[in-house]
């Protein structure tokens, strides 16, 4: 098994994000707090409780270089925390929205940072020096629906967004004054912000999770239809791929290698997904199983239950898929977050975590899954 | 894809499915089910918003799925591609709240269930897009 460490914060985790040494993390035990948890000796003591918010605290990021974290809630609010005498220092950035902020992430120079809201906008906030405050802007145009993730392409312009309408779409969010013009880069659409590079339709239900590879050539993001969606070349002329699978929708994604992601979701087990050397991308297994495919004794006693109930009398052979409970045991609930815990940009995640609504965040290694896990890894 | 395949119209995709009801009837005749089931999945048009055909559709998959005995050796020898469209229409059958035909999808409900997994049963409930 690839658990390194579970730990039960709380009934309830909304999301969570680690400090840039790895040894604190912050999380929000789905209220309006966020508590910071440092790691000592095998206990987690609680070292802060950020109150500030009024609702829910619906996105944590943690910038790794500048050391600040920034929350977003249901309330339209999103602070910057500093670190300031050993007291975290709230900064109130105004996003100008009138519906709840879903999700932010850094950007990878942490210049900026991106809030998807309900409000189907995403504000990106930037630093003013001048008035030393965030100023957000809003990309207002096209979302039809709230939008649910946002990943930032490793070039800190293009941004990725998926939605409740099903789409995934690219934006530049090239800010004068902040982001410098790369004369090599893309096309012009590239520097003007707002501009969307393309729109994904290839799902029919809610999209969740979109991540971008380390090299940022390859997108793969979520619908709630138990399927997942890849998106080789992103650029004019994408190669678009969904794969669909047998089990829960997943709610989140990492990749944890340029041909390898670790979905997260509904069925408390990371599933490993990966490209082959045709570039065509498929499930292979969950995280914690041998490769060998358990048929039928996949369901847990809940569902034998429910099963018997719709089937009644017409199944004349019991339900017997035995009431085996754990399937990876390591969560009892629908995962919704995964972070990597390796240093940004490094081509190769070795470790990340996960945190779910059981309230349990796990820590998960893969050193000694290498050879399991095949030449993609 | 919000564009629907309305080039082809209603009457046409109509009479496309009456040959196929044609050949589907005597595929049953020759007690080659599986086929018929195929036959009748096959060309289903999920893109039309014409509810004429698409209950012409349902007619003919109905009956192919009424006269299904061998549910195992259906789903062995249908291809996973197939495991999506086949549950849309079993819900479609259970809906009609007819007791023969909720017997009969039940049964083929339980065996598919088994092989394509819950997710089979996810593409159903959240496809609002491509309904039968």
């Amino acid at each position: 098994m690839a658990v390194v460490d579970v730990h039960r914060f709380s009934e309830s985790i909304t999301c969570h994000a680690w400090s840039p040494d790895y040894s604190m993390v912050a999380l929000c035990p789905n209220n309006n707090e966020v508590h910071i948890y440092k790691s000592s000796q095998d206990q987690w003591e609680r070292l802060h409780v950020l109150q500030k918010h009024d609702q829910i605290v619906s996105g944590i990021d943690w910038s790794s270089k500048s050391n600040k974290i920034v929350t977003v809630s249901h309330d339209r609010n999103s602070y910057v925390w500093s670190l300031e005498g050993g007291e975290w220092v709230p900064t109130l950035v105004i996003l100008r929205l009138n519906r709840a902020a879903l999700c932010v992430q850094w950007s990878p120079n942490e210049n900026k940072f991106a809030v998807g809201s309900g409000a189907k906008t995403v504000c990106i906030c930037y630093y003013e020096q001048e008035n030393n405050w965030w100023v957000s802007k809003l990309i207002r145009k096209r979302h039809e629906s709230s939008v649910t993730s946002v990943a930032w392409h490793p070039n800190n312009i293009l941004l990725a967004t998926t939605s409740t309408d099903g789409k995934c779409r690219v934006f530049s969010t090239f800010i004068k004054g902040v982001d410098t013009k790369d004369s090599k880069a893309g096309s012009p659409a590239e520097t003007k912000f707002g501009e969307q590079i393309i729109q994904l339709d290839l799902s029919y239900s809610w999209a969740f999770g979109v991540k971008w590879s380390p090299s940022g050539n390859t997108l793969a993001y979520v619908g709630h239809s138990s399927m997942i969606y890849f998106v080789d070349d992103v650029g004019p002329s994408p190669l678009a791929q969904s794969v669909a699978f047998r089990d829960l929708p997943l709610r989140d994604v990492l990749f944890i290698s340029e041909k390898m992601v670790i979905g997260v979701g509904y069925d408390s087990n990371p599933m490993v997904f990966a490209a082959d050397d045709t570039g065509i991308w498929s499930f292979i297994r969950y995280i914690g199983e041998k490769k060998a495919e358990s048929s039928g004794s996949s369901y847990s006693s809940q569902f034998s239950e429910a099963f018997g109930k719709f089937y009644g009398s017409q199944s004349k052979s019991a339900t017997a898929n035995d009431a085996s409970e754990s399937r990876g045991g390591v969560h009892d609930n629908c995962i919704n977050f995964i972070v990597s815990l390796s240093k940004a940009g490094s081509p190769k995640v070795m470790r990340f975590s996960t945190s779910g609504l059981d309230g349990k965040i796990a820590i998960w290694d893969l050193e000694n899954m290498q050879e399991e896990l095949g030449h993609q890894f | 894809m919000a564009d629907f395949v309305e080039a082809d119209n209603a009457e046409a995709i109509i009479a496309r499915i009456e040959t196929k009801s044609r050949k589907i009837e005597s595929l049953l005749k020759q007690y080659k089910h599986v086929e018929a089931l195929k036959t009748a999945l096959e060309g289903s048009p999920p893109k039309t918003r014409d509810e004429r055909c698409k209950s012409a559709n349902w007619i003919v998959v109905h009956r192919a799925i009424m006269a299904i005995k061998d549910i195992d050796g259906l789903l062995n020898a249908l291809d996973a591609e197939y495991y999506d469209i086949l549950m849309k229409y079993l819900y479609r059958g259970l809906s009609t709240g007819d007791r023969p035909t909720c017997d009969q999808c039940l049964k083929i409900h339980e065996k598919l269930t088994e092989r394509a997994g819950l997710g089979c049963i996810l593409r159903c409930l959240t496809d609002t897009v491509n309904t039968v």
